[in-house]
């Protein structure tokens, strides 16, 4: 009965959600960001993907992508994906990314296809949240053993 | 002391082939662990009862059926556990069996260890494998009015989902 | 109709002595669709106000997860296959990693190894707020506890949103280690948050567990003794509740937990008060562990690159976790994709409990036995 009453007076925490957003965490994983640069089409995120996901198309943003020979660029379908970013961090030159994005819902089931241009842009809809990007470094903090001196256990 | 708990491995594994000489067909020792130990389906239930009473194998984790179309066999594995014998509850001892892909049928080891009531229900389902002696031999996860062919045997593919 | 297990020399009430010779009862059917706790349907014969006996027919919420999981390859199983029980995802990761990471021949740093010790006894903490919630706590009608463990869990998700940066799903451990490393902020907030944890205990005991109705309700209720216990196999907390101290992070230890420092609650009684309390004191438990894990973390790499292939063999390794010891046997031939992935959860081992223990109580006792069993039926099911 004590425990009841004492919540009486304490505050609320309820954000009023359009206009107060929750602050989002660096790393959140939200829709993905493609850096058309760095994209080379190698096909990992692809064949990591547990839904099946990515599929590859041709770019179709006028520019020249030298490091990327059949300019193919991954679309991706988010009635599928699962979002657990397997593709971001397999990406051996880093050209995908995190984002604070989650206001994905759509009207139309086609336009949950995102076409590699609209993919590269970087999210402004997503309220205040702190910096979400991690970076070019393509690692999040994590280091690897050099491959020489893993034990043979 | 690495060579004492070796020949707690090998001193049960030498308790079962003198006692089943014929049935046991090998053995396999990994780790500190893992004992592995393929057997003759037929006697399926003496070992069982040698394992029970004499070496304190009193449950089993979990059956497992491994469909295998190349060699046209069905593997079943008991994975046994103790928790009763302090000295050898961190063992699992795998028991294998081999049947014929055409027509599997194997003694239930209910009436041994009960605990694997359900986990046999599941590889009759799953793998077609009859357990005789079961009291309850029927479906556990699939529809009721499933006719098809038991679903993780290898003869079913989903070619959609890519490349095996 | 119904399972072939009675070996119970409990007394039967008159009235169902009676009842069993002439036909009076009646078979429900309690349905399919638990928005709490997940889809079970358990037939139930009842006689008046007595189960007589019941049939469990799962299999609602099978999906064909070992067949699924050899389509796919190591690294992209592990989001399906922590979709089970998504709420104490990361052992069921973790217990898929580890046979992968035997027959590849990788070992993860010990840094990686606190961290992955660390995310599972969040796991568990959290787990058991979600058990004490519904399970516990909405099964025998108590709604104070619910919101309670529901908003105390909320500050435990975010803090494995930083870390992970998913609120549930978190497909953190692939083989070869964790995928990130702690964030700056994350040790503060995180034993700011255990302190805070550690006040509320003590409020949930007073409001649940020391609560004279939930005593009433729950003590001596759905009794199993320990032979019983061991020799239907069961695991995980109900058989802790029962008498046998047998826990795999003791018996096998994995990840940081030789180095770490902890009990293993058990309580003899073998009732459905009994097993609340075990999972009460493994939430205590699991604090003493994280902080500990925090103070002791060494630095250095977090992870090793583990190859994409699978080599040919067969391997075997068991987790603890939240519902009980969960045995991975994953075989390999040498190809992306594992030829076959067998999972044995505490959850599927529990299932013959209920058509066990189910027999000559009230219906009103049934939630109670079933909530303290926590019974994951997506677990079960796969």
């Amino acid at each position: 009965m004590y425990e009841g009453i004492k919540h009486i007076f304490k505050r609320t925490f309820t954000l009023k959600y359009p206009y107060q957003k929750v602050l989002l965490p660096k790393g959140f994983r939200g829709r993905h960001i493609l850096y058309m640069e760095k994209c080379t089409g190698c096909g990992i995120c692809a064949w990591i993907c547990p839904e099946r996901c990515i599929s590859f198309v041709q770019a179709a943003d006028g520019k020249d992508h030298p490091q990327n020979p059949e300019n193919r660029f991954p679309q991706y379908w988010y009635a599928r994906c699962c979002f657990c970013h397997f593709c971001t961090d397999y990406c051996p030159t880093g050209a995908l990314d995190y984002s604070p994005d989650y206001e994905l819902a759509e009207y139309d089931r086609e336009l949950l296809v995102w076409s590699p241009e609209r993919l590269s842009k970087v999210p402004t809809n997503v309220g205040n949240y702190r910096s979400a990007f991690h970076g070019n470094n393509g690692s999040m903090g994590v280091t690897y053993e050099p491959v020489e001196k893993q034990p043979k256990t | 002391m690495a060579t004492q708990s070796s020949t707690r491995e090998e001193d049960l594994v030498n308790k079962l082939k003198t006692r089943f000489p014929d049935a046991i067909k090998g053995s396999k020792i990994e780790g500190n662990h893992r004992i592995t130990i393929p057997f003759d389906k037929d006697k399926l239930l003496d070992i069982a009862q040698f394992m029970r009473d004499e070496l304190g194998f009193d449950h089993v984790k979990g059956v497992a059926g491994v469909d295998d179309p190349t060699h046209k066999k069905i593997e079943v594995f008991y994975f046994t556990g103790s928790f009763s014998k302090p000295e050898i509850e961190d063992l699992i001892v795998v028991l294998q069996a081999e049947l014929p892909r055409d027509s599997p049928t194997i003694a239930s080891a209910v009436s041994v260890w009960e605990s694997a009531h359900f986990h046999e229900r599941e590889t009759f389902e799953m793998f077609g494998v009859k357990f005789e002696g079961h009291p309850d031999l029927r479906k556990l996860l699939t529809l009721d009015n499933w006719d098809g062919p038991p679903p993780m045997l290898k003869d079913i593919k989903f070619p959609e989902m890519g490349q095996r | 109709m119904t399972a072939n297990l009675d070996q119970t020399k409990t007394p039967a009430p008159p009235i169902v002595i009676a009842a069993a010779k002439e036909p009076s009862t009646l078979d429900v059917s309690v349905g399919p669709q638990h928005p709490g706790s997940g889809h079970l349907r358990m037939l139930i014969r009842v006689d008046g106000d007595y189960i007589v006996s019941v049939d469990p027919d799962i299999g609602y919420v099978h999906r064909g997860c070992e067949k699924i999981a050899e389509y796919r390859t190591a690294v992209s199983n592990i989001p399906h296959l922590e979709r089970p029980c998504i709420i104490d995802a990361i052992h069921l990761n973790w217990g898929y990693v580890l046979p992968i990471e035997e027959l590849q021949g990788v070992v993860v740093p010990p840094r990686g190894q606190y961290i992955s010790t660390i995310a599972a006894e969040m796991n568990r903490i959290m787990s058991h707020l979600y058990w004490l919630a519904i399970n516990a706590g909405v099964f025998s009608g108590h709604t104070t506890i619910f919101m309670y463990a529901f908003g105390d869990r909320d500050l435990f998700i975010e803090l494995a949103e930083m870390l992970t940066g998913a609120r549930l799903t978190y497909s953190f451990l692939p083989p070869g280690g964790p995928r990130r490393d702690l964030p700056a902020e994350f040790k503060d907030r995180l034993l700011k948050l255990l302190d805070y944890f550690e006040r509320r205990l003590v409020e949930y005991d007073r409001i649940f567990f020391s609560n004279p109705l939930v005593i009433a309700r729950a003590k001596g209720i759905g009794t199993l003794k320990r032979e019983e216990a061991i020799k239907l196999g069961l695991t995980g907390p109900v058989l802790r509740g029962s008498g046998v101290k047998y826990d795999v992070r003791k018996v096998e230890p994995y990840g940081a937990y030789a180095d770490l420092d902890f009990e293993i609650p058990t309580f003899e009684e073998g009732d459905s008060y009994a097993r609340f309390l075990v999972r009460f004191e493994e939430m205590k438990q699991s604090i003493k562990i994280i902080r500990q894990a925090l103070e002791k973390m060494p630095k250095g790499p977090i992870a090793r690159k583990a190859p994409l292939i699978i080599p040919e063999g067969e391997a075997i390794a068991r987790v603890e976790s939240s519902r009980g010891e969960l045995v991975y046997m994953v075989k390999g031939d040498n190809s992306d994709k594992p030829s076959r992935v067998k999972i044995m959860n505490g959850s599927f081992r529990t299932l013959i409990a209920l058509p066990y223990l189910l027999r000559n109580v009230h219906v009103a006792d049934m939630p109670i036995i079933y909530g303290s069993l926590d019974y994951w039926p997506v677990e079960a099911d796969r």
